[in-house]
């Protein structure tokens, strides 16, 4: 159920392009018309980074070039290869599967006259920024040229005050309508000249909000590295109105849409040196600062946040967010190859379903073991240099329980009861109190539960429910048979829903779409008793 | 070419991955196996256990098993199947 409410939150490659259409007034199309005219000449060997949609690689291919396209996004790119066999352009562009911090590991040296790169620099962390700009220079053809368009922070005070008036209720409308939002980022310029480009702004639209880049390599300068200077930002363990805000949402409403995240790079905890263990996480905002809730001040370590958009490192290695090309990226991006003098990375072994360490240890020579399951045993996997199989084991113990309970009840909670409290305000106290109670105590209750499986573990939970209901009616106070009736349906109902739903909450028992045809039958057949008995029975 | 995927069927593809994720059953294969035993190392269930005497893994409790996925990605030698 839950999942109906998530689908809805992502953005289909159909929706992206509207909501950039939206929120750029059509002008990014106005700059992707420049670019094309004046700086993109048939036959030129071209590489569009992040081409989504496709939108401007078909524009370029139109002109005669010859473009490669890659994205991260599998459905974008059958979008954009559906639209290209549409448009007779099919051969002039080849798409490619690939995350931006991999071309330079996957495509050929010196190999492109332009790299051409549209909204991407303002998705990538600093470190992935300089990282990709480092292998456009690798990439680029001697007198290539690298061609920006994105978002940038108007430069004047007013401007900028005009622009976030303007830009305030378009980002909310879009993201409403689609799903869609992007960002600006900050000093393209200096973040050129940095990684050794000659930057040079060719046109600009919105104000001077967005605008076309030209970057010419300069000859590069002498790799200068220090870890003092190298300034690695730390990490540390602080209880801050932000974290307890970031808690609070966490223990609610995690399933929804934006993920608390962590900007992906390397980070220091405690006082690391060049030979510290590095760990790799995904960047999980809750996550990340469990991990460094139980390192800091217990260990020093390096901690190389990997991309896993936001999701916790199981759920994203599951559903293919968080995989080998994730870590090799993270390793790729960051600097600490040339800050450790060993090769060994730990994984956290819930990522072992996604991330094929072969893979790593084939790609970038890295070495790679897994790490204890609960963050909380690092320091004596550490300090005993061994995993016992309790580290290796998950276990879900009651307050781990209660949390995913919390977490998954905040959604239903919204999707429930806020519909009932418009439309049928009597029954608003008794559903949320059945409903808050019935999963609470199956979350309690779960390990001695029979059954192996969400539907199976509701019997008995709707039995103890209905036990509950009776004792109370006969001990305490008798209710007239209809309305007893209609609580025995009632709390039937939600038994059945919240152990079918809640069994995704459970590492041990997950997939719970597959219970959707059989809540779906129950529902109908409870409401058919709910219409019918009364009837027959003459209650009224 | 595929269609693009819609909101519903990209829905009903939840439900078809939850179905086949649940009918997931663990093959494995002790003649392939050489003993390395990475699956004992990221079951997070505990499923696998260590013949030290033969150099191979054992599965030992099957009916744990999660179809997390975990070992099947990690044992290189494709010892190991879920389907
Ligand atoms: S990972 Fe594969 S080869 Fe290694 S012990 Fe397990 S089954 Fe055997
Ligand atoms: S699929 Fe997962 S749970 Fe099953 S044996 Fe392999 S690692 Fe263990």
């Amino acid at each position: 159920m839950a999942t109906v409410f998530m689908k809805w939150l992502e953005t289909t490659p159909r929706d992206y392009e509207r909501g950039i259409r939206l929120l750029t007034l059509g002008r990014l199309e106005k700059l992707h018309v420049l670019l094309t005219e004046d700086f993109i000449k048939p036959g030129m060997r071209v590489l569009e980074i992040g081409c989504g949609t496709g939108a401007l690689a078909r524009r370029m291919a139109g002109k005669g070039a010859n473009v490669t396209a890659v994205d991260v996004s599998p459905d974008m790119l059958a979008e954009a290869q559906r639209q290209l066999d549409a448009r007779d352009l099919a051969g002039s562009v080849s798409f490619e599967h690939m995350d931006a911090t991999l071309i330079g590991e996957r495509l050929p040296v010196a190999a492109f006259d332009r790299i051409v790169a549209s909204l991407v620099f303002s998705e990538l962390s600093p470190d992935e920024q300089r990282h990709v700009l480092q292998n456009c220079r690798w990439l680029l053809a001697p007198d290539g040229r690298l061609l920006i368009v994105d978002e940038v922070p108007p430069a004047g005070f007013l401007q900028r005050i005009l622009f976030w008036l303007v830009r305030a209720p378009i980002t909310l409308l879009t993201w409403i309508l689609t799903r869609t939002t992007t960002r600006a980022v900050r000093s393209l310029e200096v973040l050129l000249r940095e990684s050794r480009f000659r930057p040079c702004r060719l046109g600009s639209r919105l104000g001077g909000s967005l605008v076309l880049v030209e970057g010419s390599p300069l000859p590069e300068a002498a790799p200068a590295f220090d870890l003092e200077q190298a300034a690695i930002p730390r990490l540390r363990h602080r209880i801050s109105l932000r974290s307890l805000l970031v808690d609070l949402w966490a223990l609610f409403l995690r399933v929804i849409p934006p993920y608390p995240k962590v900007r992906p790079g390397l980070y220091a905890v405690g006082h690391p040196d060049t030979t510290s263990p590095v760990f790799v996480s995904g960047n999980f905002d809750l996550s990340v600062r469990r991990l460094v809730r139980e390192l800091d001040g217990k260990v020093d370590a390096w901690l190389l946040v990997a991309d896993s958009k936001g999701i916790n490192v199981w759920c994203a290695a599951g559903g293919g967010y968080f995989t080998a090309d994730s870590v090799i990226a993270a390793v790729g991006s960051s600097r600490i190859e040339s800050i450790v003098q060993h090769r060994h990375l730990i994984l956290p072994q819930l990522c072992a379903n996604g991330v094929d360490a072969d893979r790593i240890r084939g790609e970038i020579g890295w070495q790679t073991a897994w790490g204890p399951v609960r963050a909380e045993d690092i320091p004596s996997y550490l300090a005993g240099g061994k995993k016992t199989d309790a580290m290796r084991w998950l276990r879900f113990p009651l307050v781990d329980r209660l949390e995913m309970v919390s977490a998954t009840l905040g959604l239903y909670a919204i999707m429930i009861l806020i519909p009932l409290l418009i439309f049928w305000r009597p029954l608003f106290w008794p559903v949320a109190i059945s409903l808050f109670g019935l999963s609470y105590f199956y979350g309690v209750m779960l390990p001695w539960l029979p059954g192996r499986d969400g539907l199976v573990k509701s019997i008995p939970l709707a039995l103890i429910a209905l036990a509950g209901l009776f004792a109370y009616v006969t001990l305490v106070n008798p209710l007239p048979p209809l309305r007893l009736f209609h609580w025995t349906i009632g709390l039937t109902g939600l038994s059945v829903f919240v152990a079918a739903e809640l069994q995704g909450m459970s590492p041990f028992m997950r997939g719970e779409q597959a219970n959707w045809g059989w809540e779906l039958l129950i529902g109908i057949a409870l409401g058919l008793i709910y219409w019918l008995v009364p009837m027959a029975v003459g209650w009224r | 070419m595929n269609k693009p995927p819609t909101f519903w069927s990209s829905l009903w593809e939840h439900v078809e991955i939850a179905r086949t994720l649940r009918s997931l059953r663990l093959y494995f294969d002790p003649q392939m196996c050489t003993g390395i035993w990475e699956c004992y190392e990221v079951c997070p269930v505990g499923c696998w256990s260590r013949d030290l005497e033969r150099g191979i893994a054992v599965l030992e409790k099957p009916e744990a098993c999660i179809a997390c996925g975990a070992c099947v990605l990690q044992c290189p030698e494709e010892a190991i199947e879920l389907r």
